[in-house]
């Protein structure tokens, strides 16, 4: 996820209350800017940054919530739920990465443990989703699965996979519903009002 | 009850909300606090202070009928020892001199007004009267004093204090601040909800005793609700997180006046238990506590023990008591983040990069001992949360030390975030072997053993990291990011 857009043209002596609703405006449209992705349930790096975003979003109405209209409490439940609901999804799309990262080296053997330790030593911070040093760290262990262990591990990713599509559908609805009660205008109205 | 020679004393406690009268016996030859009549008037002195900054007149006439009232009883058991304490809303009050000279002249009595310290210490003496005399009190207990305008914290280890602090969340506050409707309205509640969860998960409490007390008025007509409410058994003095949640629902339903009809409660007080409700559940939520126990006695009759355990030099002792308690207990950072919308943006941003970051520094000494994987989180959570508000003012920050400290601190988020992570997935893991067949139970013990591998290699890493940190440092370049100099620069 790239970086949080810097907010431009805000006044250091400006009132605070005027300035955050400045930063949360770019916010806001900062996380709308993802909305596209979330009829895609694999578009899975996109799905993340609405996380990100959306948190980004919650973090600055909560650091000026003293400065915005009660119906920002409101908002601020939904933002949580969304963001839960989005974590949840990004902690099985992890772990079913590190699955299929797992089983594939097992299956390709030394080139593809050598090219994921390339990915290792090349790769930019944070911008994998399993962390190249421990996938490193799991194909270098001396012992593989064996054949009961990886047909366990085979079960799980499928298991993990059910539950994955469970929750994707639950969040869809979410933001569905939010939708129809047109959410986004909510936050705007509530950063017109001074 | 013997004891007809034993010197009768009077405690009185001086509220935000409520001024309290105990008439006792101090001490009573058998060493149990013989009580002989309490009393108690809601005033709301808070309520003023809070508008304007000073006791209305209206309020100081109040008060004094009260006191005097409160003087009668006590002549009427012939105390020979009227003793007087003042909290919060006193303390901070504009007038309070005159306030205290004038019920010095009209009701002839001496009003201490005492700091958060002695008032957390006589607090814990009065809460815990009951605990100290059972043959094996708990290791570890706290006792909450919620008050109108504080909210007072203390940690026992042993029975001694072990940490305090005075939180500025007392339930009149509260009240006066978010909860005006009668019912309060829904918005009411999720802003007050917020405002509580962020104060409370911005104070750095690593860890918080399974056992809580709780005392003060609000508390205690919370138990008196629950009980006539719902029928729990008047004989444990135990509100659990869903006798809470049911009382919430039902005074988010009905008016103050209907509560206080139905349930033949104070009225003024039945305004005021919504917030403190929604403070107990957040305590409760935030520390995750199942329950809360509910003590009558409180800092009155703390003020009795310690004049039955020290006469004359109680007020000297418990203030020794309270000094020391100060030089041993940690600090926390107790700095409240309302950020108004008329104050200067430069000038919240100040405050903010620092008590944020200070929160972050907090977890450091938790996660370098490696015992509760929560505190990775935490730290991580308190990461992002300064990163927020650093990204809320970068345009107004100067270039070249944000860009340094902002590096510095993502490059800590980036390790708790690893570390994180992996414990997330060995938590998913072990949840899963539960519902898990036998094959597929193989296949996830040997993801575990590695994944605990590398989080045990990470852990050096992080420490390392962690150790490196010079906090001084961190936070001289935070403060050089909104700097006096740049404020020239200050826009784009």
């Amino acid at each position: 996820m790239a970086k949080a857009k810097v907010v431009a043209n805000l006044d250091a002596h400006a009132l605070t209350g005027q300035n955050a609703r400045a930063i949360a405006s770019v916010r806001l449209e900062e996380m709308y800017s993802w909305a596209q992705y979330v009829d895609n349930s694999y578009s899975v790096q996109e799905l993340h940054n609405l996380r990100i975003a959306t948190k980004r979003l919650r973090y600055t109405l909560e650091v000026f919530v003293d400065t915005f209209p009660d119906a920002c409490g409101a908002i601020l439940k939904e933002l949580e739920h969304i963001q839960e609901e989005l974590g949840s999804l990004h902690d099985k799309d992890v772990m079913i990465a590190l699955l299929r990262l797992c089983l594939g080296g097992q299956d390709s053997g030394g080139e593809y443990e050598q090219s994921l330790a390339a990915v290792a030593q090349h790769a930019h911070k944070g911008r994998l989703m399993i962390d190249p040093a421990m996938m490193a760290h799991l194909l270098r262990s001396s012992e593989g699965p064996s054949p009961a262990q990886r047909e366990g591990l085979e079960a799980l990713l499928r298991h993990l996979q059910r539950q994955r599509k469970r929750q994707y559908t639950v969040f869809r609805e979410h933001w569905y519903k939010l939708k129809g009660q047109d959410f986004q205008h909510q936050i705007v109205t509530m950063l017109d009002v001074s | 009850m013997q004891g007809q020679n034993v010197p009768v004393c009077a405690a009185i406690d001086i509220g935000s909300n409520t001024l309290r009268l105990v008439v006792a016996r101090c001490p009573c030859p058998d060493g149990v606090l013989d009580i002989l009549e309490t009393d108690e008037a809601i005033v709301r002195i808070g309520e003023s202070v809070n508008a304007t900054g000073a006791i209305s007149s209206e309020k100081q006439a109040h008060a004094l009928s009260v006191l005097q009232r409160f003087k009668a009883l006590a002549t009427k058991h012939s105390a020979q020892t009227i003793l007087a304490i003042a909290t919060e809303a006193i303390r901070k009050a504009s007038n309070r001199d005159d306030f205290l000279t004038v019920i010095q002249q009209e009701a002839g009595i001496e009003v201490h007004c005492i700091d958060g310290d002695m008032e957390a210490t006589l607090t814990f003496y009065g809460a815990t009267y009951e605990l100290s005399k059972s043959a094996q009190p708990p290791a570890k207990v706290s006792v909450m004093d919620m008050g109108g305008g504080s909210t007072e914290l203390v940690i026992a280890k042993d029975m001694q204090i072990s940490w305090h602090t005075s939180l500025p969340i007392g339930s009149g506050v509260i009240h006066d601040r978010y909860l005006t409707a009668d019912p309060p309205t829904e918005a009411d509640r999720a802003s007050a909800r917020i405002f509580l969860h962020t104060y409370l998960t911005g104070l750095q409490l690593q860890q918080f005793p399974p056992i809580l007390f709780a005392t003060g008025g609000s508390a205690n007509t919370l138990l008196i609700l629950a009980q006539r409410a719902f029928g729990l058994d008047t004989s444990h003095a135990i509100l659990t997180h869903e006798d809470l949640v049911r009382c919430e629902g039902l005074l988010w339903a009905l008016s103050a006046e209907e509560i206080a009809q139905r349930y033949q409660l104070d009225t003024k007080r039945a305004r005021i238990i919504t917030a403190g409700v929604l403070i107990l559940l957040s305590l409760l939520e935030t520390f995750d506590l199942k329950e809360v126990h509910i003590s009558s006695y409180g800092i009155r009759e703390g003020v009795a023990l310690a004049y039955a355990r020290n006469g004359a030099q109680w007020l000297a002792e418990a203030r020794q008591q309270a000094h020391n308690v100060s030089q041993a207990t940690s600090h926390v950072n107790t700095n409240v983040e309302i950020v108004t919308y008329h104050e200067e943006f430069i000038t919240s941003g100040r405050r903010l990069f620092l008590t944020r970051a200070e929160t972050m520094l907090g977890w450091r000494d938790v996660v370098l001992k490696h015992e509760d994987s929560e505190a990775v989180h935490k730290m991580r959570v308190a990461s992002r949360r300064l990163r927020a508000v650093m990204d809320a003012y970068q345009s107004i920050c100067q270039r070249r030390p944000f860009k340094a400290v902002y590096a510095q601190i993502k490059d800590i988020a980036d390790a708790l975030g690893i570390a994180r992570d992996t414990d997330v997935m060995i938590d998913t893991l072990r949840q899963q072997l539960e519902q898990a067949s036998a094959s597929e139970q193989a296949g996830i013990r040997w993801l575990i053993d590695g994944l605990s591998e590398y989080r045990m290699s990470h852990q050096q890493l992080l420490e390392k990291r962690l150790l490196k940190l010079d906090k001084d440092a961190l936070l001289r370049s935070l403060k050089a990011c909104l700097a006096e100099e740049g404020e020239k620069h200050g826009k784009g």
